[in-house]
């Protein structure tokens, strides 16, 4: 039998609680500050215990271990002797208490590094504030984005608490639902249906991984309702997944294919028209990369504000950089090599080595450093597990507008009608009066120019440096024969044929074999039909 | 009259050109040194400073005297990332300009190709990269770790309780020598642990290769799959490696979800990175730039002045492991020729046992008499926002380097 003075001191605990849940345990900011500054272990215990007792700390509690196990993160806090201290920047002269917050001097002190244990406790716990603390909905968001990915360590009453508290209904919306979802082991078999239905509703790998968990659960066996709950949420989660995994192999299509057309649209213009082989036009496509970065230091220099536009302000800029170097270069060599083109081939290979070495000596050798701004930098999760990374969007997107350009410039301008009676019969032309020399530099020039539009959209994708030409060349001419010699149209096809038959085949056999077999089916598809996909009718 | 064959015309070709290949510095009363470090091609960006830094050492110990009452002359060359010229120019160097050790080589396979070359010449070459092991020539000196000192602790490390206690494994590699091999062994490992063969995938590409999707997707599935925590074992190299990082971060993947064990990773493959979203991602040299102590914040210093005074197209402030294990070469062979009090090879192998020199990393490197390799210390590297790696591990002293892995 209990007794009796113990029953009413736990009743009154209960009272207490109910009564005043929000501060029930304050936090013991200096055993909190102090574990920070203890080994791995001590911190993960004070991370996680700031998670378990998420649900009732006061906020300000949240708000200052928030502050700290921030400045962990960022490593500004140091460790000396006497405490804790907070720096306002790592490296700082001077900071604050980490539990009183008076200034003091930094000392010659540890400042912890995160191990990987440790820092995804402190990311959760971090997060586990934002969503209790944070003013606007997008940083509490910004919160429930990161505990979304350890959902099983976060506690019911953290979530509760949020959604109650909740301003935002969308917010409190997705709260509500991760909530729900939360309850996979839950006793009550109608909270346990509802958070299948829950987990089910936003479809991932990982939410069908969870679900198939369930499978060995006892429940499986003997409770039919929940079986059919269950057989029916994998079978959602796992249409949406196969679904998202289409989606996923068409878009790295399209991306690698915008790629490939980027880097061959010039060269089929020049290879097209004048029949020389441009092993420099890789180089042109780093000079277009490096005339990017010109224009995004000129920026920086002169208008920050505009920092975030430099990708499209060096569409202009590289373009007609570009197109002035292959001027100058089909001026200076070029023009006296066209009736020989195994010399044009060497000559351009030399002003490749040429081109990589000047920008080795006066730029230097080291990647390039971008800014990435917000339309570049990361991705959406778009469905299931397809996610859209902008920086290939805006590849691909580049790449259409190239098309389309380069399109009407050729269908519908003076330029491109020369361009297109030279491309079919060079003496025809010349008899009727074109001057196909200057036709031919502009030509060079158009291709050129291509080449250096293709160097901005591959800046937020590849490592920017003097060697990264060499890369595309290869590609580039596998395409353009591919397709066709001279035919636009034949590039786009075989840019979207090469790059589709890469992604397709990469999961099946490895990329390594994948390079192999799409070469090998080229040289069986030319053997068959050596004028490529699209043949332009020429007279010789 | 000969009559010219492809062959010959080709093999007279190659030797009229050669000599373009190296380039002298001056010729005196001197000793010379060879370097065989590309500055062209997909490991430029990484290779080519090693040149710099051996010649940094060499002036170091010119300005200290010289070896033996005689200065050393650092003979450079672009192998151009081409991996047999690595064993031409490395064959013209010992066989005309008879240089007393070569300094070269990053990637495994291009000391596969010279290794044949420093045997048959009884060459010695210093290497300065953390490799497969599973060799053990009389002609070449393993300045860098084997996996047992550098691979091995770091997988130990994310697989214990400090670590994440990973379960699950991606090895995403160059299809080369060196991924595969260390792939094997580290197989070998998991297998003598009690890991099933399905907790692992291993995929290769492509030298150069930079489209990096779909294998980021297959990563993403895979981390998905139940059976404990996930993590990439990454080998792939040069100009790969910021490619795949960039594409990881993109899909939104951060350390705290599936860590990168980034076994060529340095502080240079980070340049033109947002390391913001890489932040926790792991590599293990025996060196890194955050290292403590006045011997590295010495060198970190004379690096930077060097690059000021040479206008070397480097980065100043940005120092890797092999910088320092090149650094360290130059000057082993030096103390090795000075107390050997001679240049010829045999003699300079001799007077390996026992030798020890302080290096930057704060460790005191030794050389025993059994084989060519050198006792470093293990760091555990982290990733920071501020495109360097936080010291995350670090052993208490240079373990003994061991050559031959047990493990496959």
């Amino acid at each position: 039998m209990v007794d009796p003075i113990r029953r009413a001191l736990l009743a009154l605990w209960y009272l207490a609680l109910l009564a005043i849940p929000a501060s029930a345990a304050p936090l013991d900011r200096t055993m909190f500050a102090g574990s920070l500054c203890k080994d791995g272990a001590a911190q993960v215990g004070a991370a996680e215990g700031l998670v378990r007792a998420g649900g009732d700390l006061p906020a300000d509690d949240l708000a200052f271990a928030g502050g700290l196990l921030g400045a962990l993160a960022e490593r500004r806090l140091t460790c000396p002797p006497d405490g804790a201290l907070l720096l306002e920047s790592p490296n700082a002269a001077g900071g604050q208490d980490a539990v009183t917050g008076a200034p003091r001097p930094s000392a010659e002190a540890r400042a912890p590094v995160l191990g990987l244990r440790q820092r995804a406790a402190v990311e959760t716990a971090r997060g586990v504030v934002a969503l209790l603390t944070e003013e606007t909905p997008a940083a509490r968001s910004a919160g429930l984005a990161v505990l979304e990915r350890r959902i099983a360590t976060v506690p019911a009453a953290v979530l509760d608490r949020a959604r109650n508290a909740e301003t935002d209904a969308a917010l409190k919306g997705t709260i509500a639902g991760l909530a729900q979802g939360a309850a996979l082991s839950s006793p009550d078999p109608t909270r346990r249906r509802a958070a299948i239905a829950a987990v089910a509703a936003s479809p991932s790998g990982a939410a069908a991984a969870r679900l198939a968990a369930l499978k060995g659960d006892p429940a499986y066996g003997s409770d039919p309702a929940f079986r059919a709950a269950l057989d029916a949420g994998l079978a959602k989660v796992g249409r949406a997944v196969t679904i998202g995994d289409g989606l996923a192999i068409l878009y790295n299509g399209l991306s690698f294919a915008s790629i490939l057309f980027m880097a061959a649209a010039g060269l089929a213009i020049i290879f097209g028209l004048m029949g020389v082989i441009n092993l420099a036009q890789g180089e042109f496509i780093m000079l277009g990369a490096y005339a990017t970065y010109g224009v995004q230091e000129v920026l920086r220099r002169f208008a920050p504000a505009l920092l975030d536009f430099y990708l499209v302000a060096a569409i202009p800029v590289a373009f007609l950089a570009v197109a002035l170097v292959g001027i100058v270069v089909e001026a200076l060599i070029l023009r006296h090599l066209y009736r020989r083109p195994l010399m044009s081939l060497l000559a351009t290979w030399a002003v490749s080595l040429f081109l990589v070495n000047l920008v080795r000596v006066t730029v230097g050798t080291q990647n390039l450093q971008f800014a990435m701004p917000a339309y570049v930098s990361g991705g959406v999760p778009l469905y299931a597990d397809f996610v859209v990374t902008w920086n290939r969007l805006f590849a691909i997107g580049f790449a259409a507008a190239t098309l389309v350009l380069t399109l009407l410039i050729l269908r519908r301008t003076p330029l491109g009608l020369d361009i297109r009676a030279v491309t079919q019969n060079r003496d025809m032309a010349a008899c009727l009066g074109l001057p196909t020399r200057r036709v031919d530099r502009l030509a060079f020039g158009l291709g050129s120019g291509l080449a250096g539009l293709a160097g901005v959209a591959l800046c937020p994708i590849y490592s920017v440096n003097p060697g990264m030409g060499s890369g595309f060349i290869v590609d580039s001419f596998m395409v353009v024969v591919l397709g066709g010699v001279g035919s636009l149209a034949g590039t786009l096809v075989a840019a979207l044929g090469v790059g589709g038959a890469n992604v397709l085949i990469e999961p099946i056999s490895g990329a390594v074999a994948a390079k192999v077999i799409v070469l090998i089916g080229i040289i069986l598809f030319l053997q068959r039909r050596p004028e490529g996909l699209f043949a332009v009718r020429r007279r010789r | 009259m000969t009559h010219l064959t492809r062959r010959s015309f080709v093999g007279t070709a190659a030797l009229l050109a050669a000599p373009a290949l190296i380039r002298p510095a001056f010729a005196a009363d001197t000793v010379k040194l060879g370097c065989l470090f590309s500055s062209s091609g997909t490991m430029a960006n990484i290779e080519g400073r090693l040149n710099h830094v051996v010649r940094m050492a060499a002036d170091e110990i010119n300005g200290r005297g010289g070896v033996n009452g005689r200065q050393i002359e650092v003979l450079t060359s672009d192998p151009a990332s081409d991996w047999p010229l690595y064993a031409q120019v490395g064959r013209q160097m010992l066989q005309q300009e008879k240089v007393a050790a070569l300094f070269g080589c990053w990637t495994s396979v291009s000391r596969k190709s010279v290794l044949p070359v420093v045997e048959q010449n009884d060459g010695l070459l210093f290497y300065p990269l953390h490799f497969e092991g599973d060799e053990n020539s009389k002609n070449v000196v393993y300045v860098n770790s084997p996996p047992a000192s550098s691979v091995l602790p770091a997988v130990d490390y994310l697989m214990g309780q400090d670590g994440v206690g990973a379960k699950r494994f991606f090895m995403i590699g160059s299809d080369y020598v060196w991924p595969r091999t260390i792939n094997k062994q580290l197989k070998g490992y998991w297998k003598s642990k009690g890991v099933p063969e399905s907790a692992w995938r291993e995929e290769y590409v492509p030298f150069g290769f930079s489209n990096f999707q779909t294998l980021v997707n297959q990563v993403r599935s895979f981390a998905s799959q139940p059976g404990g925590q996930p993590i990439v074992v990454l080998t792939v190299v040069g100009s790969s490696i910021p490619d795949f990082l960039r594409e990881f971060a993109n899909q939104g993947i951060s350390a705290t979800d599936v860590p990168i064990l980034g076994l060529d990773m340095v502080e240079a493959d980070l340049e033109g990175l947002d390391t913001g979203k890489l932040v926790g991602h792991l590599n293990c040299w025996a060196y890194l730039q955050a290292a403590k102590g006045e011997r590295n914040k010495t060198f970190l210093g004379d690096w930077a002045s060097y690059v000021k005074a040479k206008n070397v197209p480097f980065s100043a402030d940005t120092v890797i492991d092999p910088m320092v294990s090149a650094y360290d070469s130059v000057h082993l062979w030096a103390l090795a020729a000075a107390k050997a009090g001679s240049f010829a090879v045999p003699e300079v192998r001799e007077a390996f046992a026992g030798l020890s020199f302080d290096d930057p990393s704060g460790y005191t490197l030794t050389m025993t008499g059994e084989n060519n390799y050198v006792s470093r210390g293990v760091f555990i590297g982290s990733v920071n926002e501020k495109r360097g790696f936080d010291v995350l591990v670090q052993s208490a002293d240079a373990p003994k380097p061991v050559p031959f892995s047990p493990y496959g």
